[in-house]
């Protein structure tokens, strides 16, 4: 809803999601949807290449994604992805 | 009364927790503001020469800060203003309605402002917007009028004049 808000101002966002079914309904412009618990969007404390890697992700897909409402899935399996330290 | 609503919602955040389709369970049940048609606005320049404003929905504020309302089970439609260079120690997060016991420990779990840096230290990003905005997401019943026609339209205003170019959110 508040991703909406500031989209409609005309400013272009992505939203990190961890409910697939609630942003199917709200409908936000760009969202990267991880099936992490909540209160990990980010993923797990200090570790900082899996952190890095999902807010990267999200970031490009500002650049990325040219359909409105699209939800990536980077698929990273919650405590079984082994994250590098990336670009 | 208030200790038994107490007990059932720290029993609810852990099953929420532990139990990740319990969560999708809730949310085709639950009734959301339905969105129609999507906003869309493009990104004007490459990432690079962005600067990013930054949203929160995970309860994060400064410890100075007023916490939000967790006495009204509607919740909290207000927002707190954080300094997007605030210290990691000034922060703390009132939310009871998840178990944030990993970004007490690491904010960034939640609201990733060293990472955030780090990219525009690095270049990825063209800089980082002077403040970052913060709701609880707990919000129902009245309150989310409140959200829809005031305080998320508000604080997109503020986000254009703070300069962002770009809004990254996180939820709780």
């Amino acid at each position: 809803m508040i991703q909406r808000a500031i989209e409609a101002e005309g400013i272009p966002t992505i939203g990190i999601t961890l409910l697939k079914e609630v942003t199917r309904k709200v409908k936000p412009s760009r969202a990267l949807y991880l099936r992490y618990p909540f209160g990990h969007p980010m993923g797990e404390a200090f570790q900082v290449h899996q952190q890095r890697t999902i807010l990267l992700d999200a970031l490009k897909a500002l650049e990325t994604v040219t359909e409105p409402g699209t939800i990536l899935e980077p698929g990273y399996r919650w405590r079984r992805h082994v994250f590098g330290p990336g670009p | 009364m208030g200790s038994l609503s107490q007990l059932i919602n720290s029993v609810l955040v852990q099953l929420f927790k532990h139990v990740p389709w319990l969560a999708s369970c809730w949310a085709r049940r639950h009734r959301f503001v339905e969105g129609q048609e999507i906003p869309w606005a493009p990104l004007r320049k490459p990432l690079g020469e962005t600067r990013i404003g930054v949203v929160t929905t995970a309860g994060v504020h400064l410890k100075s800060q007023p916490p939000f309302n967790m006495d009204d089970p509607e919740g909290d439609p207000t927002f707190r203003v954080v300094p997007s260079d605030a210290e990691k120690a000034q922060l703390t997060i009132t939310h009871k309605y998840y178990d944030h016991s990993a970004a007490d420990q690491d904010v960034n779990v939640v609201l990733p402002l060293d990472r955030l840096w780090e990219l525009e230290a690095e270049g990825v990003i063209g800089g980082i917007a002077p403040l970052v905005y913060s709701f609880m997401g707990h919000i129902d019943g009245p309150h989310l009028r409140t959200l829809v026609e005031q305080t998320a339209p508000a604080v997109a205003r503020r986000l254009m004049r703070d300069g962002a170019q770009a809004v990254f959110l996180t939820p709780a």
